[in-house]
């Protein structure tokens, strides 16, 4: 089956400066697509790529197998896309936007567009101006959805949402999906990510850090056990394990951070009289921050 | 769909383009009205004896009483052409660097519309609008045949359809440099500039000897600085302005295919 979106070393420099670099990335079809990573990561500049708002400096990209760039009115043409930044004309009422948006695209289905509409309370006799970021938002989201495209590509697609409307976006993108389309979804909120994305990409610096489903990225993560002793251990007892990643010791509270095989592990903590001990995988929160962070940098740093 | 683009940049820019439109025509008719009342003013003529450089840089030389010195030095030299610029020029670099600017392009540009046919809107969109102030104009002049303005007028069309020309040429220009360079600021700025030099250059050619060879490299002097209005833009004329536009769009083309858009 063709990938929805692949990408073959993508970069895009301005100037001096390489805000995507090299990036490799397949997204397979009837999947949500978490595309992550901090403030000036590259996440945007990498879906203006995909869409051809920006031409490559170097690799390329194809979306259903057509080239971003050469076939970009096909690609166009089967794509929804709502933008980070998503201005329209201040002077255009909801009704004129949606009507002209849907004369321009062609082939929208109307019946869909007033359902969506209905459904996201869109506000339509109003002009542009007059609306909140909350309820500029909602007509972004219909003018993507509207003409019920196979990839959907969504920047912070829930910015300004109320908590309602997230959950009905959330409903929208289970619906989108479970009809075997498409959704590349890049945000901030990961709490949102780890509820609806199959998949999640992180990128830092322009450059891919990881790819996987979120369960096999919370698989991988550092474990982190706490233990609580009879009476104090040195931590140098568990810093020479094969896997043990950090220690510190507070009277007789030892904790560390593992990944890998427990039970060398587990001898060791057994000869020293545990009296208690609490394992927990890492919150999807820091797993995802210690992607974030600069190379080198610590919990501490 | 690329109607689409001409049809909702026409509707945002009705009022501006009506207004441009109304003040012109107003401006058009009190010119003519007055031509009777300074006919016979030798007064007038005074200005441009000895070639003054000062009168030519207002664009009046050679003899304002006659029917096509007034409406010359009253409009086709200076005025004319200054609103026509405003027009497109305006235009010209709001429609992509503008829009790219405001963050309002992206949603045109993921259309599934090539730039070439979203680009064609915009230049359909300039043309109709310095057409809708040409055919204004025009029809302001053979108003004035009852107030004795009495110009030819296939010689008038074809000054005004040079003027025209003027128009959208330095409006692709601003179009282009803004697809090149993004910038509304930028694009208003040389294309302005540009109009300026030509302006100063063909104004100043009939009376500035070191001038006088340069004339050819400007654009208002195809458009109205060898008395189109009393002779007719001749064909000459007309396709060195034609060319002028053919290339600047080609250029904007070029550039809006490779612009980065926000």
């Amino acid at each position: 089956m063709t990938s929805a979106v692949e990408t073959f070393g993508l970069t895009k420099s301005f100037g001096p400066t390489v805000a995507v670099d090299r990036l490799d990335l397949c997204v397979e079809p009837g999947q949500v697509f978490g595309f992550l990573g901090p403030n000036g990561a590259g996440k945007t500049t990498t879906i203006r790529l995909l869409l051809a708002l920006h031409l490559p400096s170097a690799g390329s990209a194809r979306l259903f197998g057509l080239d971003s760039v050469r076939d970009s009115v096909a690609i166009h043409a089967r794509c929804g896309y709502l933008p980070g930044e998503f201005e329209l004309d201040p002077r255009m009422t909801g009704q004129h936007v949606l009507e002209w948006f849907a004369r321009a695209r062609g082939s929208v289905d109307e019946r869909l567009r007033d359902q969506l509409s209905e459904r996201f309370d869109v506000i339509r006799d109003r002009q542009v101006r007059e609306l909140s970021k909350g309820n500029r938002q909602k007509l972004g989201i219909v003018l993507a959805f509207m003409h019920r495209p196979e990839l959907l590509v969504l920047d912070e697609p829930t910015a300004g949402l109320d908590p309602l409307m997230q959950n009905e976006f959330h409903h929208l993108l289970r619906e989108t999906t479970a009809e075997g389309r498409t959704v590349f979804l890049s945000s901030h909120d990961l709490d949102e990510v780890q509820r609806v994305a199959d998949r999640v990409a992180i990128i830092r610096a322009g450059r891919l850090v990881v790819t996987d489903t979120v369960e096999a990225l919370r698989r991988q993560a550092p474990q982190t056990i706490e233990l609580r002793f009879a009476r104090p251990v040195p931590p140098g007892v568990f810093e020479s394990l094969a896997g043990v990643q950090r220690v510190t010791a507070e009277g007789d509270r030892i904790t560390l951070k593992t990944s890998g095989q427990l039970a060398g592990l587990l001898r060791v903590i057994a000869d020293h009289d545990p009296l208690d001990v609490v394992a927990r995988h890492a919150d999807l929160d820091e797993l995802f921050l210690s992607y974030y962070r600069p190379d080198g940098a610590t919990d501490d740093d | 769909m690329m109607t689409e683009i001409a049809r909702y940049d026409l509707y945002n820019r009705r009022r501006s383009t009506l207004w441009y439109a109304v003040g012109m025509a107003l401006y058009m008719l009190l010119i003519v009205v007055l031509y009777p009342s300074f006919k016979h003013s030798t007064e007038l003529n005074k200005l441009t004896r000895g070639n003054s450089p000062l009168a030519a840089l207002f664009g009046a030389t050679g003899t304002l009483t006659s029917p096509a010195g007034w409406m010359n030095v009253n409009a086709y030299a200076n005025f004319l052409p200054l609103i026509m610029l405003l027009l497109t020029i305006g235009y010209g670099a709001g429609a992509i660097a503008g829009q790219n600017e405001e963050g309002t392009l992206g949603l045109l540009v993921v259309l599934p519309l090539d730039r070439g046919r979203i680009l064609a809107g915009k230049v359909t969109t300039m043309i109709l609008q310095a057409l809708i102030l040409a055919l204004t104009v025009a029809a302001c002049v053979y108003v004035g045949r009852a107030f004795q303005v009495k110009l030819d007028p296939a010689h008038v069309a074809s000054a005004t359809f040079a003027v025209l020309l003027l128009g959208v040429d330095l409006g692709l220009i601003a179009l282009a440099l803004g697809a090149t360079t993004g910038s509304r600021g930028t694009a208003i700025g040389i294309a302005g500039a540009l109009a300026a030099l030509c302006y100063l250059i063909s104004s100043l050619a009939p009376v500035v000897h070191w001038i006088h060879p340069v004339r050819y490299a400007s654009l208002f002097y195809w458009a109205v600085g060898n008395q189109q209005l009393t002779n007719g833009a001749g064909p000459g004329a007309l396709a060195v302005l034609l060319v002028v536009g053919i290339v600047a769009a080609i250029s904007a083309n070029i550039a809006f295919r490779r612009l980065d858009v926000r």
